[in-house]
């Protein structure tokens, strides 16, 4: 007879749950009002999944030190709690750039929203926990809202793009499921801290199996970061989906890997394993050339800040090989500075989608040539942000590369960080070539450009808050990197 | 007045911004204006420096990233006073003598945004923040030529920021290394210099740190064989471009040398000498025989720059108070002959809108002030004793001569390869009949043009009279930037080097 299972309430720690619960009730909500009032705006929509996101936010407020819930499934130490700040926050301003003026397809659903909402809670999963089995539960739950929102958007390549992304993130999840069963076959725990604790007691015994499992979650997590060899479906996704989309694909479902690779690989860095950190090595450095030099070739600029966005999630797993309190530091030091200047390089080419079919690519740049003497305040926007990822300083990206190079010296990694400094020089040039094109070429004649067609208050204002964010970030750097450092230091980093 | 040296920095940006609001037909006055204010304020630093204090002056720190130990430190001394005066001074004159009509107000305010970011990296401190507004400078740079400027406006453009903006990434992560090793002697994080210079650092790291500094440094100044922007940059950009390129942004250059590279590494730069004494001797001989070949005006003028640089390379790298001295004065008078000539040139390409040599001929006869002017310009660039070129070129060749004669012998004869050209340049335009009919309906140098040059005239010869008032501070300065390396220095070798350098009447 199967004895009654005796759950001790309290022993739950329902707590750790709150933010996720806060979440999907939000999109619950949002589905079940679409049930009952058919002709509801979508602003509605966007602004009720907002505040769901402010609640969330606020219910992340105090915590302090790991807590541990549902059988120690759940684990919501620092790197978690930061991780979805910039999760919330990011989705949080992404979303408000639905609020856009063209109507497109995706945005009149309800479910678009809550489909998002759905996301971020799977996002919060995959952050705050250390157990195989949930980060791969969250995993597939975001994946899964992210493949339908992408389909949902009806121009031509969208579809193509939902099937590519879907696909190559099935066999994603096949190696996640893979790794984790090797690492349970081999420790006998789908827990990272039991995982580790026991490869290491045992001195890496069978390694081969290990390096085998290590290669299958590299393939998965590598999936989701974009990594170099796995990075081939980004261009086409970002291209396929709707500029808002597209950066937000850029942004938050990546922070939410950089976690899950922060607590998975730390085990092999902590342990100084060379053979992983060799291979880690490898792939940071062509991860942050390849795509680089992809982007060189782009005369899309959406395109062109894909292959940036995966030469930029090297940068930042470069700081994962360092394994140092400052290079963890710098993975969120870098991610929230990243998200304010992407978010407005994306909003801009948000801000100027149109319907027309004037050029081969909806952000080709010659339909930016001489923008500065037909809206020059949008032209000096996108300058701004544009100067921004590339690294000039003072904008808010400088500070990232700043601290992330200076951590890389600091760990002793020379070589790594001329990598990132050469690498900074060849997407400086890339990054140029939108300024070159809106400042200093003159406009096409006849050609019906319209700039800011999808401009609407709130959009501009989002730019204007990251413009401003942007320039101001040296004021920003020590109040971010002493929160930062507050909530790494409690989770042990 | 004690933040006198943030006002200077951030007045201009905060004109720059206001600008925007300023109608189009008043923007130039509006630039002059806010330039001669600036100068006046520059001028009013002069006056309140205290020239018998051989340290730093008017030091004010604001917290940045304390964490991180970086912080807003600016300062002046004896070596940057006269640097941060000739950026106001020649900013003011090139905003007077200039001609562009198009986007006046884009120009200007990007002017004026140049200007913040060179005055504040002659008076910062913390490595950060000097490279901060060091990177800034190319972005206003970048428009400047890129949007006014020739034909390969952009390929110029670009190459001008992807070049520097390399070399100074590597000079970066050489900043972030030293900002460590300070974090690992005394347990905080520092990169102001003047803290880094506490430290003594090894022979093998002052090597490595030595060269990534240099690249950032060399790039900018330009060096051989790193100048081959700079004929594009000066050759496609606007007048007012060339001017303020060669006048101040160069000097930049050299400047962080003398700031960072000396005292920071001493055993480095007496180690470096030589290999970096031969390159600047390729610089002046090479660039000079370039520059006798050119057709245009402006890239004569334009390699004749990367020429005398290489003197004043010359004098950074004897290691002794008269040549750091003369290159540093060599920095100031090259910055007002340089910037004087690009502004001649500019004034016949506003009326005939061609630069080339052979298009010219007897133009002394239809303008004779023009003429003048240039004469005079062209006799300081070539270093005629009693004018401000003189002055600072012997100072920097006596430095070197105490260190190798037989350097400082080739730099001194190729020196007669500058007249050569520049005389050259000056009988093809100026001298003859007037072979060219459009030449012959030509004006004279007048009005505007006047007021910008007649200044920097006056300056080239008062100067290259009376040096005092400008050499006594930066002689100051430069002694106790010796003792420092005679201190810092921890190898024997470089201790009598520096010691037999700086004898008095000694010659190795």
């Amino acid at each position: 007879m199967i004895p009654p299972i005796d759950i001790d309430f309290v022993s739950l720690n329902f707590v750790t749950i709150v933010p996720m619960l806060i979440a999907i009730v939000g999109a619950l909500t949002i589905l079940c009002i679409d049930l009952f009032a058919k002709n509801l705006d979508k602003s509605f929509y966007i602004i009720l999944a907002v505040l769901f996101l402010v609640v969330d936010l606020g219910s992340l407020y105090g915590y302090n030190g790991a807590v541990r819930g549902f059988f120690d499934l759940m684990l919501v130490d620092g790197i978690s709690v930061l991780a979805q700040f910039i999760i919330l926050i990011g989705t949080a301003m992404f979303m408000l750039l639905s609020l856009n003026k063209l109507r497109f397809h995706e945005n009149n659903y309800a479910e678009y929203y809550a489909l998002y909402l759905f996301m971020v809670a799977g996002f919060q999963f995959m952050v705050s926990s250390d157990s195989l089995i949930l980060i791969f539960v969250g995993l597939e739950t975001a994946s899964m809202a992210l493949y339908t929102m992408i389909a949902m958007h009806n121009k031509d390549r969208a579809l193509e793009a939902a099937i590519k992304y879907f696909t190559m993130g099935a066999l994603a999840t096949a190696f996640f499921a893979f790794g984790a069963m090797i690492f349970y076959a081999l420790t006998g725990s789908v827990e990272l801290g039991v995982i580790s604790q026991v490869l290491v007691e045992s001195n890496f015994d069978n390694y081969p199996v290990v390096l085998l499992g290590v290669a299958f979650m590299l393939g998965a997590i590598g999936f989701k970061l974009s990594l170099v060899p796995f990075h081939t479906w980004v261009a086409d996704v970002y291209e396929g989906s709707s500029a808002s989309l597209a950066g937000f694909i850029s942004v938050v479902p990546k922070i939410a890997a950089f976690i899950v690779a922060l607590r998975f690989f730390e085990i092999f860095i902590a342990a100084d394993d060379k053979v992983v950190e060799g291979i880690l090595y490898a792939i940071v450095v062509l991860t942050m050339t390849i795509p680089n030099i992809i982007a060189l070739l782009q005369t899309d600029i959406k395109r062109m800040l894909a292959f940036s966005s995966i030469s930029h999630a090297g940068f930042v797993m470069a700081a994962i090989i360092l394994g140092t309190t400052q290079s963890t530091n710098a993975i969120f030091l870098y991610w929230s500075l990243f998200l304010v200047t992407n978010l407005g390089g994306f909003a801009m080419l948000w801000l100027n989608e149109d319907k027309s079919k004037n050029f081969c690519s909806d952000h080709h740049l010659a339909k930016y040539a001489g923008m500065i003497k037909t809206s020059p305040i949008a032209a000096t926007m996108m300058g701004l942000f544009m100067l921004s990822l590339a690294g000039i300083p003072p904008f808010a990206l400088f500070w990232g590369k700043m601290y992330l190079i200076g951590s890389a010296v600091s760990a002793g990694f020379i070589v790594l960080a001329l990598i990132m400094v050469l690498n900074s020089a060849i997407a400086a040039y890339y990054y140029l070539k939108p300024i070159v094109y809106m400042f200093l070429k003159e406009p096409v004649e006849n050609s019906e450009v319209q700039y800011l067609s999808n401009a609407s208050t709130p959009l501009k204002t989002i730019v204007g808050i990251c413009a401003v964010v942007t320039i101001i970030s040296t004021m920003m750097v020590e109040p971010l990197l002493e929160i930062i450092s507050y909530y790494v230091q409690i989770s042990g980093y | 007045m004690e933040h006198i040296l943030s006002i200077l920095i951030f007045f201009p940006a905060v004109a720059a911004l206001i600008g925007f609001m300023v109608s189009k037909e008043s923007i130039r006055a509006y630039a002059i204006a806010v330039t001669a204010i600036e100068f006046m304020l520059s001028m009013i630093l002069w006056y309140m420096f205290d020239a018998q204090n051989a340290g730093m002056q008017f030091m004010q720190m604001i917290e940045l990233i304390p964490s991180y130990g970086i912080n807003y430190l600016v300062a002046v001394d004896g070596i940057s006073l006269f640097l941060v005066i000739l950026t106001t001074f020649m900013t003011m004159i090139s905003l007077i003598g200039l001609t562009e009509k198009r986007d006046l107000k884009n120009l200007v305010i990007s002017v004026l945004f140049l200007e913040m970011t060179m005055v504040a990296v002659f008076l910062c401190l913390d490595a950060i923040v000097f490279y901060l507004f060091w990177e800034l400078s190319l972005v206003p740079m970048l428009y400047i030529i890129g949007a006014w400027g020739g034909k390969l406006r952009i390929y110029a453009s670009i190459k001008f920021f992807l070049y520097t903006f390399t070399g100074s990434l590597v000079m970066l992560v050489g900043m972030l290394y030293l900002g460590f090793v300070y974090y690992q002697t005394t347990g905080n994080w520092s990169f102001s210099i003047l803290d880094w210079n506490m430290l003594l650092l090894p022979f093998d790291m002052q090597m490595w740190l030595f060269v990534a500094f240099f690249l950032g440094f060399a790039i900018k100044v330009p060096m051989v064989p790193f100048h081959t922007w700079l004929p594009y940059a000066h050759g496609q950009a606007p007048t007012i471009g060339s001017v303020i390129l060669a006048a101040v942004l160069l000097k930049m250059g050299t400047y962080g040398f003398v700031r960072f590279s000396l005292p920071l590494f001493p055993d480095a730069s007496a180690f470096f000498t030589i290999p970096i004494a031969i390159l600047a001797l390729i610089a002046i001989v090479y660039t000079a025989m370039v520059a006798y070949a050119q057709e245009d005006m402006k890239q004569v003028i334009a390699y004749s720059s990367v020429s005398h640089m290489g003197v004043i390379i010359l004098g950074i790298f004897a290691l002794n108070v008269e040549g750091i001295g003369g290159a540093i004065f060599l920095m100031i008078s090259h910055g007002i002959v340089s910037g004087a000539l690009f502004m001649l040139v500019g004034v016949i390409y506003d009326r005939r809108h061609t630069k080339m040599i052979a298009e010219f001929g007897g133009l002394a006869s239809v303008m004779p002030r023009y003429a003048t002017i240039f004469g005079i310009m062209l006799m300081a660039s070539v270093g005629l004793p009693l004018t401000i070129g003189f002055v600072g070129e012997f100072l920097s060749l006596l430095g070197f001569f105490k260190v190798s004669p037989i350097i400082t012998l080739i730099a001194g004869l190729t020196i007669i390869l500058g007249a050569v050209y520049m005389l050259v340049l000056y009988k093809r335009s100026f001298f003859g009949p007037i072979t060219n009919e459009e030449n012959k309906k030509l004006t004279d140098a007048k009005g505007r043009e006047l007021v910008a040059l007649v200044p920097l005239v006056a300056l080239v010869i008062i100067l290259g009279i009376y040096p005092k008032p400008i050499l006594d501070p930066v002689n100051k300065s430069v002694t106790q930037l010796v003792e420092v390396m005679k201190i810092k220095a921890i190898k024997p070798v470089t201790k009598t080097k520096l010691i037999s350098a700086n004898s008095i009447g000694e010659v190795k």
